[in-house]
């Protein structure tokens, strides 16, 4: 009797389930303070884009026709441009697949097979640890952007609804962005190779979201069609719900549409890491 | 003669880049169908602006077109000889396998700068070229030799400045455990050099136009030689200060790299 309880298995309950993601969660914390000199300058470069992104619409809207673009006046616009920033916070997954593709193509990846730990749960905590360190160092900087553009935002008033549903957007966008890259990432059962891949993925990801101006710019066909795709809930959607441009039914319309494909992108991960981990044969020590 | 063995050598780099493109062929394709694709988000981006006015920051559509060209050519350049290369250092750092360049009878910077030539970016400028040339096509521009010579230098300007601050973003590894990709620092920063310096005409943004004319001077990168071919910019004080910021930025970024080699612990065995 004595001999089984000294090698039973730790208990299994959810509170000791919980506890092993929140330890991740600290460990993962700690790793990204390491490179915070790295990460400062990271941070300062990543406010380029954005001022050279304000100042070309502003000289595109000194020298258009009217006063509205595709029915963006040019505080939108700039708001638009500011405001996908933060859904891309949430949803952008930098090094996700890449690391998913490289644990497979190494042999790392038995190291989630032969611990108690499930992959797609410990990366999920991984990279919520990095989410929060990244909001929280984040935070002061874009306090003060959007506070400098605060003038930007002048004319917009935000209800209580909807600013309940562009939280809720963001949050869905951060599932809807990490299942995808890792379901990208897994692809990597089948194919040694997917960096180049990956590039691609950006790159169209970049232009489908909404990232670079807003899909309504587009010739209405098109807007349509790559509305109706799931990136747009990675950027676009969330900025234009707080700048109220979809209300009332559309607007939940739309939210239930992006809990699908957040839903969708769940069980798509789940079944693509059961299969894969068929054709999975550990290589590498 | 020590400048034939670089030539050499750079020849031997080029040569080696090519068969290594040739064993992972499939790898090359999608590398330019990115390249493609980005061009194409790129120009995509151009006609909806264009769409929607005529002029924008006194570009017109034909003179904005070759903007575009122009920028994607330097990228084009950058990427071939220089990004991946620099993005590996870093690596080099962190692994302590930089020892071995070092212990090389060679110029440190000619080899960690060059030492892969990416031929998968050759259709990048190739790309961007054609861009150009459309771009002065619809500008009904007649030939002239000093305009194109002026432009060509300058161009080479604009690279040298680039390369140099690529340079500087590279050695900075030496003090920072880099955890980020120099790639993305780079796209970052090369935000400023993807539109013309006339955006930032406005009164508040002047002085950090400014800053990065003068201080900085990223903004010169792809403005001045487009400007010299589309807009016939050849205002003398620009060209020269052009010219001599380039040279300038050349050798403070290669003094700036040895003393980062100086700096560096190795940390391997």
């Amino acid at each position: 009797m004595k001999l089984v309880e000294a090698t039973a298995v730790p208990p299994a309950g959810i509170l000791h389930s919980i506890r092993k993601y929140i330890n991740i969660l600290r460990a993962s914390l700690i790793e990204r303070m390491t490179y915070r000199a790295d990460f400062m300058l990271g941070t300062v470069l990543r406010f380029l884009p954005m001022l050279t992104t304000i100042l070309l619409w502003q000289a595109i809207y000194m020298s258009a026709p009217g006063e509205e673009i595709a029915h963006y006046r040019v505080n939108d616009m700039i708001a638009y441009l500011l405001l996908v920033h933060i859904s891309r916070m949430f949803s952008s997954m930098p090094g996700l697949a890449a690391g998913i593709a490289r644990d497979i193509r190494d042999g790392n990846l038995k190291k989630y097979l032969l611990q108690p730990i499930d992959m797609l749960s410990y990366l999920v905590s991984y990279r919520m640890a990095h989410k929060a360190a990244y909001v929280t160092t984040s935070f002061l900087p874009y306090a003060f952007l959007f506070f400098l553009c605060r003038g930007f935002f002048a004319d917009l008033t935000i209800s209580w609804t909807q600013a309940a549903a562009y939280v809720a957007s963001l949050l869905m966008a951060f599932v809807v962005g990490f299942f995808f890259e890792a379901c990208i990432g897994m692809i990597g059962f089948w194919f040694l190779e997917v960096t180049s891949l990956l590039y691609v993925v950006n790159t169209v990801n970049f232009f489908l979201s909404g990232h670079m101006f807003p899909l309504d710019l587009l010739p209405a066909f098109w807007a349509a069609f790559f509305k109706s795709l799931p990136f747009q809930y990675m950027a676009y959607f969330p900025a234009t719900v707080l700048l109220g441009k979809i209300q009332g039914e559309d607007l939940a319309r739309e939210l239930l549409l992006e809990l699908v494909w957040g839903i969708g992108f769940v069980v798509m991960a789940r079944i693509i890491y059961r299969v894969g981990l068929k054709r999975y044969s550990a290589y590498g020590g | 003669m020590p400048s034939s063995r670089y030539f050499r050598l750079l020849f031997a780099f080029a040569r080696y880049g090519l068969l290594r493109e040739l064993a992972f062929r499939t790898n090359f394709l999608v590398k330019v169908s990115v390249e493609i694709l980005w061009l194409s988000i790129l120009i995509i981006f151009y006609k909806t602006i264009f769409s929607k006015t005529t002029v924008v920051a006194g570009w017109t559509e034909a003179q904005y077109l070759f903007f575009v060209g122009c920028y994607f050519t330097l990228e084009g350049f950058i990427e071939a000889f220089f990004l991946e290369n620099c993005s590996a250092f870093s690596d080099l750092i962190r692994s302590g396998d930089l020892d071995f360049i070092l212990l090389k009878p060679i110029d440190e910077q000619f080899l960690v700068s060059l030492r892969n030539i990416e031929w998968s970016s050759v259709p990048t400028v190739i790309m961007g070229a054609s861009i150009m040339s459309i771009g002065l096509w619809q500008m009904h521009l007649t030939f002239d030799f000093v305009q194109v010579a002026l432009f060509l230098a300058m161009f080479v300007c604009g690279l040298i400045i680039a390369y140099s601050f690529l340079l500087l973003l590279t050695a900075a590894a030496v003090w920072m455990v880099r955890n980020q990709s120099l790639y993305e620092l780079w796209w970052l920063f090369t935000s400023l050099v993807r539109y013309p310096k006339e955006i930032f005409l406005k009164s508040w943004a002047s002085p950090i136009g400014f800053v990065f004319t003068f201080v900085i001077p990223i903004l010169l990168v792809v403005n001045v030689p487009a400007g010299v071919m589309a807009k016939r910019i050849l205002d003398r004080a620009t060209l020269a200060f052009t010219v001599l910021t380039a040279a300038i930025l050349l050798y403070g970024s290669r003094r700036f790299f040895q003393f980062a080699l100086k700096r560096y612990r190795s940390a391997s065995s």
